[in-house]
């Protein structure tokens, strides 16, 4: 029988791929994005099993305030992105080097 | 049953419980595919009538045959796969665009407990199943790896969600008057004649939820997404014979998903209007089938929208209407008069 | 009920558990942006499906509504519309690896360790008492947010809203080519602003095989 230590199990090492996710592609604004998307699932996982097994609807808040702000992060993360493209035409992180200091 | 239970041994409650849902699946699709079927025809009739011409008349009586005879056309043509195109996600398209437009009638009720999934959260059910539907027209314009097709693609990307908000807000308003989420809860809400139907208390969200309908369809006169006259057939121009066919499906099931939507929230579902006449699934036909005339109506009627008008009215006509509208009702709600919103 | 030794529950999950890992490890490795985005779809579909197990169906159902329904549209919008060069956002790949895949191997054993059947396991933490048939988890989360939670449920409508108003703050331009109109301006247009009636007098064809041949000379240029 599926118990929390799998759903938590499950959590960590979608977390652990995301890790290796950003460092893989530290180049790519877009993909680090999706990343940080794929981590903040991974943790939204572990709140839902934890309110679940514990039976406490405050992980499921918890997880609805997350999503919140994590769609809101998107959005502004995306603009930004435009932004940055349409001024200097490349979204590579290594090109974003004009603040020196 | 006895001998077929004796067969599966101990399995025998998982395959019955796995058959009886396969049945009703059929039960709810099969009719569904033949109301799409003739819908074609409804529209090309109706049409046709109102721009007093007889329409199809040659296939079968009345061209009652026409859909069977247009199936059979479309079924034998070649499925032609563009050579630059995306193999995978070319095919892809259509299966998400017709997947989620079948799927969210698991949770539509016809009649007193006659659902398939009777879901606390049906109508959000629906909701994201409809919104899942626009990856169907993003990903088939994309792998197309045309100009028209990821034009058409985007145009209908933006406007299914721009109008998806002005949509879910008019549904909040229903939601306020029902105290549910759950399809057949909100029907029975409106019990009791037909003003109390919900639609008269939400005129406005009545109005917006349904033209919003229209474009979430991307049916004329929002129909820019396809736009024959400027950008081809929009998403589907790469496609032909069932993969095209499959497209067309899905833009007529969701058609009628969404005309069954506002007839079972804002017109009171399968209830008789009045207290005389019972109660009947032929009511529910019947309203779907008058909300189903508007959209040929609308088509037959009005000029297309220019996309910057469309955007315009999703956005700063129908957003903002509906907002005014839900403070409103619920305003109303803490006054003497509340029980005319329930 | 058992199939094989294994609870349906358990089928599902382990089924939805691999979907959702091999569409993670696809979206970090996959060199196209786009295919990267699609494969974070799925990977939020199947999770709606573990959370549907644990009984949140509101989030479950909320998941697909705004992360695949908007949020992922606005990535494949982005990724699609943007013209990148993907040969050199992908160089460094490689080089990354030998580091990349210790450390997350690392946290993943050290995790696991932690949250493994020791600490967490059935017997550890049983699974909860099954919930009355008229339980309702969306009405249960709409009382605790509307009442325990309800400044927090507020300030993340403000946060929604700063959100929105950055968005469009940082990406609107006036574009001096586009031919925008005002539509109030338009509907409040009269007819004696654009149209001018000139009288002028009839006209008297002088010759007609000159015309034709003119008109003849139109068509032929068209």
């Amino acid at each position: 029988m599926v118990g929390l230590s799998h759903y938590l199990i499950l959590g960590s090492l979608l977390f652990a791929i995301s890790v290796v996710g950003i460092f893989l592609n530290r180049k790519n604004v877009i993909i680090l994005l999706m990343a940080i998307e794929l981590m903040l699932l991974a943790v939204n996982l572990n709140f839902i099993a934890f309110s679940h097994y514990l039976n406490d609807i405050a992980g499921q808040v918890f997880v609805f305030f997350i999503l919140t702000v994590a769609a809101a992060e998107s959005a502004i993360g995306l603009a930004i992105l435009v932004v940055l493209f349409r001024n200097l035409r490349t979204i590579n992180v290594d090109d974003l080097d004009s603040l020196k200091g | 049953m006895e001998w077929l239970s004796n067969l599966f041994g101990s399995y025998w409650p998982a395959v019955e419980i796995t058959g009886w849902t396969l049945i009703k699946i059929i039960a709810i699709v099969a009719p569904l595919m033949g109301a799409v079927a003739y819908l074609t025809l409804a529209e090309r009739k109706v049409i046709g009538y109102m721009q007093v011409r007889i329409g199809p008349n040659r296939v079968g009586y009345f061209g009652l045959l026409q859909p069977l005879a247009d199936g059979i056309k479309l079924l034998f043509k070649e499925v032609i796969l563009p050579t630059a195109s995306n193999k995978a996600l070319f095919l892809l398209g259509p299966v998400l665009a017709i997947a989620p437009a079948f799927a969210a009638w698991a949770v539509v009720p016809f009649d007193l407990n006659m659902v398939l999934a009777d879901v606390d959260a049906g109508l959000l059910y629906i909701l994201a199943m409809t919104s899942v539907a626009v990856y169907g027209v993003i990903i088939a314009g994309w792998a197309s790896n045309s100009k028209y097709a990821f034009l058409g693609s985007l145009r209908s990307a933006a406007q299914i969600v721009s109008y998806e908000i002005a949509m879910g807000f008019a549904l909040v308003g229903v939601l306020m008057c029902a105290n549910s989420l759950n399809l057949g809860k909100i029907v029975l809400g409106q019990e009791g004649g037909f003003w109390h139907w919900y639609f008269i208390p939400l005129f406005p969200l009545f109005i917006v939820y349904f033209i919003s309908a229209v474009a979430e369809t991307n049916r004329a006169p929002f129909d820019v997404a396809e736009g024959e006259s400027e950008i081809v057939a929009g998403f589907h121009v790469e496609y032909s014979g069932m993969a095209f066919a499959v497209f067309f499906l899905a833009e007529y099931a969701n058609m009628i998903l969404v005309s069954m939507l506002a007839a079972l929230m804002f017109l009171g579902g399968w209830l008789s209007p009045v207290p005389f006449i019972p109660d009947s699934f032929l009511w529910l036909l019947a309203k779907v089938g008058f909300l189903l005339f508007l959209f040929l109506w609308f088509r037959a009627t009005f000029p297309r929208y220019r996309y910057d008008q469309i955007m315009r009215l999703g956005w700063k006509v129908f957003i903002p209407i509906t907002i005014v509208w839900i403070v409103f009702v619920g305003g109303m709600m803490q006054t003497p008069w509340a029980h005319l919103f329930h | 009920m058992t199939f094989f030794g294994l609870h349906f529950q358990d089928i599902v999950f382990y089924t939805l558990a691999t979907i959702l890992l091999i569409a993670g490890l696809r979206v970090i490795t996959t060199r196209n942006p786009v295919y990267a985005a699609l494969y974070l779809v799925l990977a939020f579909f199947t999770a709606a499906g573990i959370w549907l197990l644990l009984e949140a169906e509101f989030l479950a159902i909320a998941l697909v509504l705004v992360y695949v329904g908007a949020v992922m549209v606005l990535f494949l919008f982005v990724v699609m519309m943007l013209d990148i060069n993907l040969d050199k956002l992908r160089e460094g790949f490689w080089k990354a690896l030998p580091i990349a895949l210790p450390v997350g191997g690392l946290m993943a054993v050290e995790m696991v360790m932690i949250v493994g059947a020791r600490n967490f396991g059935a017997d550890v933490v049983p699974a909860p008492a099954a919930h009355p048939a008229d339980y309702s988890n969306t009405a249960e989360l709409g009382r605790v947010l509307y009442t325990d939670y309800l400044l927090p449920f507020e300030l993340a409508s403000v946060v929604l809203l700063v959100a929105i108003v950055a968005a469009i703050a940082l990406t609107l331009r006036d574009r001096k080519d586009s031919k925008s109109m005002d539509p109030a301006k338009q509907v409040l247009v009269k007819k004696a602003d654009r149209l001018r009636i000139v009288k002028m007098e009839a006209e008297v064809e002088k010759n007609d095989v000159v015309d034709t041949s003119a008109q003849a000379d139109d068509k032929g240029a068209k």
